[in-house]
């Protein structure tokens, strides 16, 4: 091993560690809900679209899978009117999407196969272009059913739900370039507590940890709801655990037991806060996985959301910049509601409204002052009739009240499913500009 | 100590003149964890380092691939303007101290070199990076370190892009026009004797630290 004999402060060197402290902490302050600390250029004014991957509905418009371009600059004359859509041309499952690092592509898949969907956003912030399909996912890894993408640098984390084998929920992680090359694949553990399911993956790259949770396998997600709540077999195969990783190494340190399959992860983003939260869908619990007083990591039960016997399914949440509230959707009863995290142990909730028939994403803007929500969770679990309200609506929030601003009947404009969402700008046109080429870009905000 | 003492202590340091190398002197944050052993982890090949003509500081034309192949390299991009202590900055205090290590390390001599590649040709001349890199530039059988930059964007593009080094030039928000500084994320690049990059550190990982553990995994494969 090298020994290290690294210099210590002097004056200006202690201006300079400010410096750092505070800039360190400027790029996770962005919360634009979840994204990766690693990307760049958080939107941190009035985000101009919002982009929702839509699912597929057959008979409505073509029928497939779609990236929706949103406008939602208050400026703008076409201020919550879709702009532009760009079909994948099939029906898969779209589900979830993440930025590359730079912020030039999005992401996107769905879990009905392994097909995954790289969307140019640079070029025309506000007209995704599809520019590459990576089908090779599933032969690579035995992996499908690709769900979150996590940007690495220079890198893009997918964590799948499924496998080739036997559609169950053992699963594992694959790890591409931003060109789309496959790198390498990292199964969930099986060993010592593991279930091997997988569902959403967050790191907090200051402690080199990477957290991930746990949902179920294609065969269960793509069954109807109501079927599968009936079988009590299949009710077993939802995963109950939480897994720590050592990041840089990318090996398991620390398996959890968290019951009722843990879903969305969101770090604290508060400098110093070393915790992240979780919802159980099943038991509709709260967790916190922080480390005590030793430094071990622990994860433990701090609330429950509703009523867990009227099963209110919290699906999406969302962190505040300042680590001090969370927004939690519950997919069954619509709510949207906002817990006090002031005190992580112990969190309140506060204010709770309902957002919609049926709830799912959520995302919050850079200052936390508008809230977007969509509706739809999965094809065969969504509700039908009147109570499959299909939408994307802005809301308004002054930390008392969440009110509704505009509203995109999905349905209506023959889109299909909305889901997830992620926030662009047109500040962000264009990734490179050569110095000694005068760039053309939309005022920066 | 304040966050209106912290920013009173970052506008300082930003009003106290134009950066250059040498203004580096300043201690870098402890990592908050103890990085994995040597050797205990992978380093996949995440792609090829791109090629392509660059100037070194006599303004001799150089394929980059003469700096990125035989030994392991790391690679920086900067712009000698940046003022950005989240940038260019660390970067060139990061690899200030591991030159420093590299050197009192003599396993590692003949085996590591330093390249900082300028994204700016149009300021960052040849003669401009000789001034920057100053008494670091070297080239021998311990370490080297080379300071480089492209005749012209059209040159600099492909490298760019090929490393995946996003750069955009800054605007003035009041008048829409160009200003000098570049708007950019500090990517870091490991990249073996085969021209494979290896790791790609941002500020929230590049340490000493990590990097010369990242370079003895390197240094313990086999070839």
């Amino acid at each position: 091993m090298i020994s290290l004999n690294l210099r210590r402060a002097s004056s200006k060197a202690a201006g300079l560690l400010a410096i750092l402290a505070l800039s360190a902490v400027l790029p996770a302050f962005g919360d634009e809900t979840c994204n990766s600390p690693y990307i760049a250029k958080l939107i941190k004014g009035q985000e101009d679209y919002v982009y929702v991957w839509t699912l597929g509905v057959e008979g409505l418009g073509d029928g497939s899978d779609k990236l929706v371009t949103v406008d939602v600059s208050p400026r703008s004359k076409n201020y919550g009117k879709v702009i532009h859509q760009v079909s994948v041309g099939s029906r898969g499952e779209a589900h979830h999407m993440g930025f590359t690092d730079d912020r030039r592509h999005i992401w996107a898949g769905g879990l009905a196969g392994s097909e995954v969907y790289v969307f140019d956003i640079a070029a025309n912030p506000a007209k995704p272009r599809l520019v590459k399909t990576i089908a090779d996912l599933g032969d690579k890894t035995g992996y499908i059913g690709p769900h979150t993408y996590y940007a690495l640098p220079g890198r893009m984390l997918i964590q799948a739900l499924s496998n080739t084998r036997d559609k169950g929920g053992v699963t594992g992680m694959a790890l591409y370039n931003n060109k789309g090359d496959f790198i390498a694949s990292y199964p969930m553990p099986v060993e010592g507590g593991g279930d091997g399911y997988g569902y959403d993956l967050q790191v907090n790259p200051r402690k080199n940890v990477l957290l991930t949770s746990s949902f179920t396998g294609a065969a269960n997600y793509l069954r109807p709801l109501g079927e599968l709540v009936k079988d009590p077999e299949a009710m077993k195969r939802f995963g109950n655990t939480m897994v720590l990783w050592d990041l840089k190494a990318m090996k398991p340190k620390k398996i959890f037991s968290v019951p009722g399959a843990p879903l969305e992860i969101r770090w604290s983003l508060k400098p110093g806060d070393n915790w992240a939260v979780t919802a159980a869908a099943l038991t509709s619990k709260l967790w916190l996985v922080k480390q005590d007083a030793q430094g071990e990591w622990q994860a433990k039960e701090v609330a429950t959301i509703g009523d867990p016997a009227k099963i209110p399914l919290p699906v999406d949440i969302s962190i505040t910049r300042d680590g001090k509230g969370l927004w939690v959707n519950t997919f069954m009863d619509g709510k949207t509601r906002y817990f006090d995290l002031s005190d992580p142990e112990a969190p309140k909730q506060t204010y709770e409204k309902q957002t919609g028939r049926q709830v799912n994403m959520i995302s919050q803007s850079w200052d936390g002052k508008r809230v977007y929500i969509t509706s739809s969770l999965l094809a065969n679990w969504d509700k039908a009739g009147a109570d499959n309200e299909q939408f994307l609506r802005g809301f308004t929030w002054d930390g008392k009240e969440l009110k509704q601003v505009f509203e995109v009947d999905f349905t209506k404009e023959k889109l299909g499913r909305a889901h997830h969402m992620k926030l662009g700008s047109k500040a962000l046109r264009s990734a490179y500009r050569a110095p000694d080429s005068p760039p053309k870009l939309a005022s920066a905000r | 100590m304040t966050v209106l003492r912290f920013l009173a202590l970052a506008l300082a340091w930003l009003a106290a003149g134009p950066v250059s190398a040498h203004q580096t002197d300043a201690l870098l944050p402890d990592l908050d964890y103890a990085p994995p052993a040597p050797g205990t982890y992978p380093l996949h090949r995440i792609m090829r380092a791109p090629d392509g003509p660059v100037l070194d500081v006599e303004g001799r034309v150089r394929p980059l691939s003469r700096f990125t192949r035989g030994r392991i390299t790391l690679l920086g991009f900067i712009y000698t303007a940046c003022r950005d202590p989240d940038g260019c900055p660390l970067a060139y205090r990061v690899f200030d101290l591991l030159k420093k290590e590299i050197e009192a390390a003599p396993a590692l001599h003949g085996k590591v070199r330093l390249v900082t590649l300028s994204f700016d040709p149009a300021r960052d001349t040849p003669s401009v990076m000789r001034h920057y890199g100053g008494s670091r530039i070297r080239e021998g059988e311990g370490l080297s370190w080379y300071f480089l930059t492209t005749r012209s964007a059209r040159d600099l593009l492909p490298l760019v892009e090929g490393f995946g080094q996003d750069v955009r030039q800054s605007v003035d928000r009041s008048s829409g026009r160009p200003v000098r500084e570049l708007s950019h994320v500090l990517k870091v690049f490991l990249i073996d004797r085969s021209g494979y990059v290896r790791e790609i550190y941002t500020s929230t990982f590049l340490h000493p630290r990590t990097v010369l553990s990242d370079i003895e995994t390197l240094l313990m494969e086999r070839d």
